[in-house]
């Protein structure tokens, strides 16, 4: 052992770190060098309310069907834990035929089928544009909980059958050995995997153009479809959507953090 | 304390837990069980406190059905329970288990929840530990703790099942001489225990669990000095051989 191994291994961690970002920075020229369109930032400044617009519904559409798709996926846990058989085999079939389509058959077919359907359209005040959005955030909402659920069923049952009898054991009821004891210890333990599926939400969000929601994909397209453009659109895609997933992931990191109980 | 099971049945599939177990036990202060592994304590453990529902037969303690009415709830509200380990919740202090089922469970504000708890806390020497996380904690500070919670709310019954068996011989010792204390204080326990020595200290009555039956049962001194069973003659000299 060296008397100092804090300071070897920084300057490891400083040498490794300037090879890394040599080498992507290497990588990047090399890669946007060979291309022979050419940058024409000036064009998407001119197009920036459009872009921005597109940005804003994306945000909009996540914001919504993030709260949104808990709601769900908490009715669907409910259904699938309860008692009467009946109703948790109907959960537990729904949740698998949507997770076994698509996204985008299920935005194509909830939309084209069942919102178009007069009734339905008239008792949600489905019709314009804002009701296109109110059908694609429930649509994404329903697609997301289906996941969701799968990951807080599974946290809910890995939690050891000796601290349901703690639990009792201390008089809580069947409703407070839920709310105090499983319910907790198993959000902390699927925290990072529902983070990844909202992160996946805002990523999905994008095949709701396929119904005309002008969301951020649809606005870079027809941006670049507009003006010729070239690759600029496709950066700032990358960039926009990243503004909102990285914040959520970064929230998810600080939340496991702060509620660590194993060392 | 009084304990009356008459034919008490617990079956686990094809499995006899408890097999017709009879046992009539009348103004004990501290009852133990010992018996061999599998025998069948922990379940009649859990019978008496309500946490199981027996599959047939009849169990009163000090006169209560334990699984009676509302499933045992007001029952085990009025004990206190200490399993062998993992009794405590992780994603809580050591602080927090204690004054959480205070709170919610027995409706005291948080002042009067935080008073009671720092009175049991400190009574087991665990000031310092209070605001750590079970993980944090050794073994032995983990199951004070559990006592701790346990008899908070100053329970009719306390009932432990094998609370030391998860430990070393030196947590052991410090967590016996806790529930030693108690017993002296007045506090009615029934316990399952493998420290023959323990249960000759503190316990008046005994219990020899065997193949879900009670095998044997009488005073302390009765059972582990002259025992009239040929079935607990062979599991002391058993237990004994390298005590
Ligand atoms: N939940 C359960 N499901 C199936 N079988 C069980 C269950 N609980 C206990 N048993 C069985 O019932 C019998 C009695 O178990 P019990 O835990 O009461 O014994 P014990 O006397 O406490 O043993 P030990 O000294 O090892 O703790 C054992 O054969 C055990 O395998
Ligand atoms: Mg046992």
């Amino acid at each position: 052992m060296s008397a100092r191994p804090g300071a070897q291994r920084l300057l490891l961690e400083a040498a490794v770190g300037l090879l890394l970002v040599t080498f992507v920075c290497a990588l990047f020229w090399w890669v946007f060098a060979n291309l022979d369109t050419a940058w024409e930032w000036s064009r998407a400044w001119d197009y920036r309310a459009h872009l921005l617009d597109g940005w804003g519904r994306t945000l909009w559409i996540s914001l919504l069907a993030l709260p949104g798709s808990c709601l769900v996926a908490g009715l669907l846990v409910a259904g699938s834990r309860t008692k009467l058989r009946t109703v948790s085999w109907f959960t537990r079939g729904f949740v698998e035929l949507v997770r076994g389509m698509p996204l985008l058959t299920l935005v194509l077919i909830g939309y084209y089928v069942v919102f178009a359907q007069k009734s339905v359209s008239e008792f949600f005040h489905l019709d314009g544009p804002e009701g296109k959005i109110a059908a694609g955030i429930a649509l994404l909402s329903i697609f997301t909980a289906a996941y969701l659920s799968e990951i807080l069923r599974g946290g809910l049952d890995s939690i050891p059958q000796g601290q349901i009898d703690s639990a009792r054991a201390v008089g809580f009821d069947r409703v407070q050995v839920f709310r105090y004891v499983i319910f907790p210890q198993a959000l902390r333990r699927v925290l990072p995997a529902l983070a990844g599926q909202f992160v996946t939400l805002v990523k999905d969000s994008s095949l709701l153009s396929v119904i005309g929601i002008m969301e951020f994909t649809y606005g870079a397209r027809t941006y670049n479809s507009a003006t010729y453009g070239g690759i600029e659109g496709f950066i700032m895609l990358g960039i926009g959507y990243l503004l909102i997933t990285l914040p959520i992931a970064g929230f998810a990191h600080w939340m496991e953090r702060r509620f660590r109980y194993t060392m | 304390m009084d304990i009356s099971a008459a034919a008490l049945t617990k079956r686990y599939g094809p499995l006899a837990a408890l097999d017709a177990l009879d046992l009539e036990v009348q103004g004990a202060r501290v009852m133990a069980l010992i018996g061999p592994s599998g025998g069948g304590k922990s379940t009649l453990l859990r019978a008496i406190g309500g946490l199981e529902l027996p599959t047939s037969g009849a169990l009163a303690v000090n006169g209560v059905d334990p699984s009676g009415k509302d499933g045992g709830l007001s029952w085990r509200r009025r004990n206190g329970f200490l399993f062998q380990q993992f009794n405590l919740f992780p994603h809580l202090t050591a602080y927090r288990n204690v004054t959480l089922p205070l709170e919610k469970v027995h409706g005291h504000a948080p002042e009067k929840a935080k008073s009671l708890a720092d009175e049991s806390i400190e009574r087991f020497g665990l000031a310092a530990h209070a605001h750590k996380l079970p993980a944090q904690l050794s073994g032995g500070q983990q199951q004070r703790v559990g006592l701790a919670r346990a008899i908070a709310h100053r329970p009719e019954i306390l009932i432990l099942d094998e609370p030391t068996s998860a430990l070393d011989p030196e947590m052991t010792a410090e967590v016996l001489e806790l529930i030693g204390e108690l017993a002296t204080g007045g506090q009615r326990i029934i316990l399952s225990t493998h420290e023959m020595g323990f249960a000759r200290a503190v316990a008046d009555q005994i219990a020899l669990i065997a193949a879900g039956k009670v095998a044997e049962h009488g005073t302390a001194a009765g059972v582990l000095e002259s025992p009239r069973e040929e079935i607990t003659q062979r599991f002391l000299s058993k237990v004994m051989r390298f005590a």
